[in-house]
């Protein structure tokens, strides 16, 4: 997995699998970098968010940057205003975790001015098996609200087609189609596809032909 | 069609489009905000009217009015919402108007928080609003389970003229789920003829209401109620039992509490304890065919809800008194664990299980 750059952020149609992704880069990153930030930014999620995994940050040294404790559970759509301590701070990979859609997408831009000179690298997770984007129109068309309401212009495309448990290798093959249809017609890389970890023997081959990087799943119910 | 992946307030409401509701009246509140999202983008697509009023009161008459026309229609809320919509409801059922109702339940009294709760048992099985009467209630599981009962839903309102509740908490809203929608046969349902859609000489004007000013009048329309929801008390309950042909214990829980729920019982088998399951899918009427299979065997029953116990009571007229009922629960937005509710069923077992 090549991320570019010292910001990446996710973005995404609602419930692309965005947080999970956040979740994962970040751990990645720390393998190789002293100082890792996530900044939770979904203003739309009022549960499974990044926020709700502090534990598993603070264990691995990566810094969570959200609202703090006490209005996790305010139902409001706040933000910190800590990203700026890291923003500027060349040491600092930074991981932003954004809202789905364009909703989501908005708490994107008023970082406007800060984003023109740092160059983020704005990443469109798509899960061809949700509702409205299953189509290239329907992603297309995501993606234009995305960029309309955070004020900047997606860089690169990862496909993370699942259907939960029930994931098959067509569903990701389906996904990776649609994932480079995309990538062909707004002349964006597709960068990589995620992968369940579980599903690491059905995917070998995949995974050889393809950029593949393999997720953990951090937001589970009681019952799983 | 394929799977595809969707979080639970989004099945409700394409359930309820693939059931035929072409207009929802609303207002967003979390955990169930999604929905509303959601058919404000849908019902246009497939020609219907989604309209977010000014107020959950506003909500609820506009699908009184609506439902006035014979037209399938929703609207959905959460418990502090739901509360507000608790006249309409009584209006509907006293007009005997088909209407789809969702309660995405989340921690209460008063605003309380945003987190899951099914401590609106009471509310939705009881009544709730003014007046004689209980509107069938179904309290799905999974996401798959959604589908097959809003169409059910659908149907029952029709059959019945009478609103009908989903009952599901914030996590069921919340929560992504494979999910396949099936082409279903529509049933035999009887004809609307009491719709009020404009006269066409046609044998004068409809009139929905709910007013009865002669006693002996409202007797008469209550008693007719009050034998329409005998037959649906008969007819309507369904549940799901796992594990109770040889159980000396039953664990009785609903929703996503049962998921939970039936990881514990798991264990507590695997630790040669003779537990079964009773899930309530209909919360009114209330199952009462698995606690009378059970309940001369039966040591003991576990209610297991997300409030300070409710359900429970239902649970305690279906026994009847042949066994104990036993109560773990947790309110206020926190979900019981599998590792609480094993460690109950252990405790009410009794004797030395590692």
């Amino acid at each position: 997995m090549n991320l570019k750059g010292r910001i990446h952020i996710f973005t995404g149609h609602f419930g692309s699998g965005k947080t999970e992704l956040s979740i994962n880069f970040a751990k990645y990153l720390r393998q190789t970098h002293e100082h890792v930030a996530v900044d939770d930014l979904d203003v739309i999620n009022p549960y499974f968010r990044t926020r709700d995994v502090d534990d598993f940050f603070r264990e691995n040294k990566i810094e969570l940057i959200a609202p703090p404790k006490r209005l996790t559970m305010a139902d409001l759509p706040v933000v910190s205003p800590e990203i700026y301590r890291v923003l500027q701070d060349e040491k600092y990979q930074v991981i932003v975790d954004a809202g789905g859609d364009k909703d989501g997408a908005k708490a994107l831009g008023q970082y406007y001015h800060d984003w023109k000179d740092l160059h983020p690298e704005v990443l469109f997770v798509l899960n061809a098996n949700r509702p409205y984007v299953s189509t290239l129109e329907g992603a297309l068309f995501t993606i234009s609200e995305i960029e309309d309401s955070a004020r900047m212009k997606v860089t690169g495309i990862i496909n993370n087609s699942n259907v939960g448990k029930l994931t098959t290798l067509d569903d990701i093959k389906k996904g990776h189609e649609l994932s480079l249809k995309v990538s062909d017609k707004l002349g964006i890389p597709l960068l990589c596809t995620t992968i369940s970890e579980s599903l690491k023997e059905e995917t070998k081959q995949f995974a050889k032909d393809h950029n593949v990087f393999y997720i953990k799943r951090f937001m589970k119910l009681e019952w799983e | 069609m394929s799977k595809i992946l969707m979080k639970g307030n989004e099945v409700i409401a394409e359930a309820a489009v693939k059931a035929g509701c072409k207009y929802f009246f609303g207002y967003p509140i979390t955990p169930q905000s999604e929905l509303v999202a959601y058919m404000a983008r849908r019902l246009p697509e497939v020609g219907g009217l989604f309209l977010q009023a000014e107020s959950e009161v506003a909500a609820v008459n506009m699908v009184y009015g609506a439902a006035a026309t014979g037209k399938r229609v929703m609207t959905s809320s959460s418990s502090p919402g739901f509360s507000l919509k608790q006249e309409g409801i009584s209006f509907l059922v006293g007009s005997e108007l088909p209407a789809f109702l969702v309660n995405v339940m989340r921690g209460g009294p008063g605003l309380g928080n945003i987190m899951p709760a099914q401590s609106d048992y009471f509310q939705i099985t009881k009544g709730g609003g003014h007046g004689d009467y209980f509107c069938p209630v179904y309290a799905p599981a999974s996401l798959q389970e959604i589908v097959d009962l809003t169409q059910v839903a659908f149907d029952t309102a029709d059959k019945y003229r009478t609103p009908v509740i989903m009952a599901a908490d914030g996590m069921l809203g919340q929560m992504m789920e494979p999910v396949e929608f099936f082409e279903t046969e529509a049933p035999e349902l009887p004809e609307k003829t009491w719709a009020a859609t404009g006269e066409r000489g046609d044998g004068g004007p409809k009139v929905v209401n709910s007013l009865h000013l002669d006693a002996g009048s409202l007797y008469q329309h209550n008693k007719h109620l009050n034998e329409k929801m005998e037959t649906m008390r008969e007819n309507e309950q369904r549940f799901e039992s796992q594990f109770t042909e040889d159980a000396d214990f039953v664990v009785v829980a609903y929703g996503t509490v049962s998921r939970i729920a039936m990881s514990a019982v798991k264990e507590a088998r695997a630790k040669g304890v003779k537990v079964g399951m009773i899930r309530p899918i209909t919360l009114w009427p209330f199952p009462q065919k698995p606690f009378e299979e059970t309940r001369e065997r039966a040591k003991a029953y576990i209610a297991v809800e997300m409030s300070a116990g409710q359900m429970i009571e239902d649970v305690r007229l279906a026994v009847n008194g042949h066994a104990p009922v036993e109560f773990y629960g947790k309110n206020g937005g926190i979900v019981p664990t599998s590792d609480e509710i094993l460690e109950k069923i252990l405790a009410v077992a009794g004797g030395d299980h590692k």
